[in-house]
């Protein structure tokens, strides 16, 4: 459905992002991408979502297709209107200054269909907290409440593929797990997700498939629970290595000199 | 007593007025982050279009109002296409001095185009007068008045009852997260620089009524600064209060410290009054209290 092929991107033309990422994301996945920070997983999905000219950065090899046809080069609008492809940005990006209701309804201001309401509706289906907090101002809202508000609003562009960036971020672990649940229940009824996350464990367990990044580079990928069981992967993304406890300079990848290629 | 009646109203009338001109740069810098400086430079171009097709064209005033207003707006895309539009998601210094840079172009190029001459400028609108004993307030302040309210209450229609609104506020806001929503936060900007140019244009051509239109008029446009920065650069409702303040407090002084002989206090009094403003809120009267979780 997605595939992204030999993508490079680069930043101010001088920063070398993603040095040729290849990717598949099939009908009703749901695609886990984990990472250390600075690996490009950000980017990536910027690159996606045709937001990366915004940043500044520029596609400078590889195709990015969606159903066979190349979507390099087209703006975020269209994107989102052709090929129901939505985006949410990390750090809960929410309008602060509008109402929680004013939120979901400038989400839906891609589309000029009549039935928003309904749709509103279902997205308070999905996430009851926010019913309560209609007119209060996303800004005054708790971490969880905007993070769910800011999936809700991905929902009001009726997505058939959700980008979610790190919506794990800041969060308290029930809350996480809460918010996770849902993700899990928006891919069973038929969007496919991909989730880009630093609580490894938390995403490989509703996860279907998952690629590991680091450096620009894929360097592992695998199903979910086959990711979960790999040495590697226990020991620099799940904290639990074959020894219990390691000193903190052999746990530094770079130090070792561990190279994935 | 009565003088001070006259003074107040008269104030508020024109008051009005700036305040549409304080709204205009209110709704610029809230969606794009820059001070447009250019304020009188388009209000003098809004103001010619309309003289075009009005006075030269003898167009009928229902039919020239409405166009020149459009034309107005369609200048002020085509400046925002041309000159804001390629720093979007850079400095809005950048901007802001680009708007400097306006400022002084078009003013060339009317110079260029209509000479620096006045050029005699009557609508003759049906005489609305209200000559009540001791008070009188004339026919085209009043117009300018409500002209002015009115077109300031259909731009807060828009952008609090209409979709477009909530976009623009959305955008207004954060231009990145309003494009990942699927807001098109460039044709956004587009929108809300040529609905102020138009809204500029009403200010301009009520204030042309006054007496005469030349290229010297854009000093007015100079009277939004203090009328902004005493009601809060980002605050709808502020440019409604700056702009009354302002007009009260210009006429105020007009009436009672300029006949002293202090000429030319009028003036300079807006600035004043800023300055008190500025130095006990810095952020104006009605600045947005910012939302901080903690």
């Amino acid at each position: 459905m997605l595939a992204v092929e030999n993508l490079r991107v680069v930043y101010h033309d001088v920063i070398s992002v993603l040095n040729g990422i290849s990717l598949n994301l099939e009908e009703g996945e749901l695609l886990v991408i984990i990472g250390a920070n600075g690996a490009g997983k950000t980017t990536l999905l910027r690159a996606v979502s045709g937001m990366i000219d915004f940043y500044d950065g520029d596609i400078i090899e590889g195709d990015i297709k969606l159903r066979g046809s190349s979507i390099r080069g087209m703006d975020t609008v269209g994107i989102m209107k052709h090929h129901g492809l939505t985006y949410v940005m990390e750090d809960r990006p929410v309008f602060w200054y509008l109402t929680i209701e004013e939120n979901l309804g400038a989400a839906a201001f891609s589309r000029w269909s009549g039935n928003v309401k309904a749709d509103m509706e279902k997205a308070y289906q999905y996430f009851p907290p926010l019913r309560g907090l209609a007119r209060k101002k996303a800004g005054y809202a708790s971490g969880g409440e905007q993070q769910m508000l800011a999936i809700a609003m991905a929902l009001m562009t009726q997505p058939r593929i959700l980008l979610l960036d790190e919506p794990s971020l800041g969060l308290a672990p029930l809350i996480t797990e809460e918010l996770f649940a849902i993700i899990k229940r928006l891919n069973e009824s038929g969007i496919s997700v991909m989730l880009v996350e630093q609580n490894a464990s938390a995403a490989l367990e509703i996860g279907t498939k998952g690629y590991v990044m680091e450096l620009g580079r894929i360097v592992l990928e695998g199903k979910a629970d086959e990711l979960a069981a790999n040495k590697d992967v226990r020991e620099f993304y799940l904290g639990s290595g074959e020894k219990a406890r390691k000193s903190y300079r052999d746990a530094k990848r770079y130090k070792r000199r561990k190279r994935w290629l | 007593m009565s003088d001070l009646f006259q003074a107040l109203g008269s104030g508020l009338l024109v008051g009005l007025v700036y305040s549409l001109l304080g709204l205009c740069i209110v709704i610029v810098y809230k969606a794009s982050e820059a001070f447009n400086f250019a304020v009188g430079e388009f209000m003098v171009t809004g103001s010619f279009l309309f003289y075009i097709i009005f006075f030269d064209l003898h167009f009928p005033f229902l039919l020239a109002f409405p166009l020149g207003l459009a034309a107005a707006a369609a200048a002020g895309a085509l400046i925002e296409t041309v000159t804001i539009r390629p720093l979007i998601g850079r400095s809005p210094i950048a901007m802001t001095i680009i708007t400097l840079g306006l400022a002084f172009f078009i003013r060339a190029c009317l110079q260029l185009i209509f000479g620096s001459h006045s050029y005699s400028f009557f609508l003759e609108l049906p005489d609305i007068s209200i000559d009540a004993g001791e008070l009188l307030f004339l026919s085209d302040p009043l117009w300018a008045g409500i002209l002015a309210l009115l077109t300031f209450c259909l731009v807060m229609f828009f952008l609090f009852r209409t979709r477009w609104g909530l976009a623009v506020r959305a955008t207004s806001e954060n231009q990145a997260k309003a494009m990942a929503f699927g807001i098109n936060a460039k044709m956004i900007l587009l929108i809300v620089w040529a609905a102020s140019s138009a809204c500029i244009a009403v200010a301009g051509i009520m204030i042309s009524n006054f007496g005469a239109l030349s290229t010297m008029s854009s000093i007015v446009g100079l009277r939004a600064i203090p009328v902004v920065l005493i009601g809060g650069m980002d605050s709808i409702g502020g440019a409604l209060a700056g702009g009354i303040i302002v007009g009260i407090c210009e006429s105020l002084v007009g009436a009672y410290i300029e006949p002293m002989g202090l000429t030319g206090s009028k003036e300079v009094a807006p600035y004043i009054l800023l300055l008190a403003v500025v130095l006990i809120r810095p952020y104006g009267l009605f600045g947005t209290v910012r939302i901080e979780r903690v």
